[in-house]
């Protein structure tokens, strides 16, 4: 048996979903710079927000906080902004994917860490 | 040109520009960038800092995923030693997020620019090398802290092993903690504190520093994004323009004169705090 299978399949589920996600934001980042699809907080009105404090630009912009994004994926920044979340989600993926590969103690730790993920995912924290 | 009246497509371009260079230095001097990025681009770029904290998150995160495979696939970051230290990180992060966004701007400016000043100096003076560790402590032993990997350059296997398991989580919920508050992802401290605390060799602390960047900026991450405070016009050209750089650097990584890129490094971070440090002040704004 070999005892480092968990690296080779973490290596390769990280791999691919990196590729993808690579081809993905810069898709529909094009999108959105070039005018392709309407964003939620129009491109010549950002100059005048992205120099303010966070409670500041939210308060003038109307952006929403927590995962109230969700419907407005439709527009441009908010797909961007789903594209760049797929790179905080994928180390969840790959402990999911080996935490059957482990031995006990150190499984213990990685779902201890996919807690600890979802609480962050989740807005909880 | 004034930074007010420039229009909106300069931004994205020049941040892609400067992560690019970012990306190709960053992998020869052996940090994450990010260090790099939030000073500079908080210093010269119009953009708030909670903008820029949280591109850097985001930054510091892509750029690990990326080299991430690689360097598991030639066991040089393991994911035993790993599992653990990015455990107490992670938690420690997100206490960092959460108030490294409560802060005012100019408490959190000031005190990064004293800490990329430091680091900048600890850098300088320090050999990250360490002394290899010759026995496991007994809680690294019950976490099987230690493993094998492949040298080409001195055509053996190296069979490795840590102590001071302890005060090597200590050590990266600390680390934690100031990567969630400044928006770094830290490797300038992961590297020392798995080699010349816990004993790790070089090649494998610089692997596993970078897969444990990788999973506590997750967590991170996405606090920043929960809060709003993630803009993608100034998160995806730097993401791509550290992951493209990155690639560069990483064939580059046997030409480039890895100690002149390392002085660069050092110049590039002094410059950077002093900037912060003074913006934090309010002496140069």
């Amino acid at each position: 048996m070999d005892l480092d299978r968990d690296h080779d399949v973490y290596a390769r589920w990280l791999d691919r979903m990196v590729r993808v996600a690579f081809v993905l934001t810069a898709s529909v980042f094009a999108l959105y710079v070039f005018g392709a699809l309407r964003p939620y907080v129009p491109l010549e009105t950002l100059p005048s927000l992205w120099g303010l404090p966070l409670a500041q630009y939210l308060e003038r912009s109307g952006a929403p906080v927590g995962w109230a994004w969700l419907p407005l994926i439709g527009r441009a920044d908010y797909l961007s902004l789903a594209a760049v979340a797929l790179f905080a989600l994928m180390t969840l993926v790959c402990y999911l994917r080996v935490i059957p590969l482990l031995p006990r103690l150190q499984a213990a730790f990685a779902l201890a860490q996919v807690l600890v993920l979802l609480a962050a995912i989740s807005g909880l924290v | 040109m004034d930074p007010a009246t420039a229009p909106w497509w300069i931004w994205p371009i020049a941040l892609f520009a400067l992560t690019y260079l970012l990306g190709i230095i960053a992998v020869v001097a052996g940090i994450g960038g990010g260090v790099l990025f939030v000073p500079l681009v908080g210093g010269f770029f119009p953009f708030h800092l909670d903008f820029v904290r949280g591109a850097g998150l985001l930054l510091a995160l892509a750029g690990t995923l990326a080299a991430a495979p690689l360097l598991l696939r030639a066991r040089l970051a393991n994911l035993r030693l790993v599992l653990p230290l990015a455990l107490a990180g992670s938690i420690a992060s997100l206490f960092g997020a959460v108030i490294g966004l409560a802060l005012p701007t100019e408490v959190v400016q000031s005190a990064l620019g004293i800490t990329v000043i430091a680091v900048a100096v600890l850098l300088w003076r320090t050999d990250p090398a360490g002394h290899l560790a010759t026995e496991s402590d007994p809680l690294g032993e019950i976490l099987r802290l230690k493993g094998e990997y492949h040298d080409p350059a001195e055509q053996m296997n190296i069979d490795w092993r840590t102590h001071r398991t302890v005060g090597g989580l200590a050590a990266f919920a600390g680390i934690g903690f100031f990567g969630g508050v400044f928006g770094l992802g830290a490797g300038f401290a992961n590297v020392p504190a798995l080699s010349v605390l816990m004993g790790a060799p070089l090649k494998v602390a610089v692997g596993s520093s970078g897969l444990t960047i990788s999973i506590i900026n997750s967590s991170a991450a996405w606090v920043y994004i929960n809060r709003g405070a993630v803009l993608p016009l100034i998160a995806v050209p730097s993401i791509l323009g550290i992951m493209l750089g990155a690639r560069l650097g990483a064939r580059l990584l046997r030409t480039m004169p890895a100690n002149a890129v390392r002085h660069v490094v050092i110049v590039a971070m002094l410059i950077a705090g002093v900037r912060a440090l003074l913006r934090g002040l309010g002496l140069w704004i």
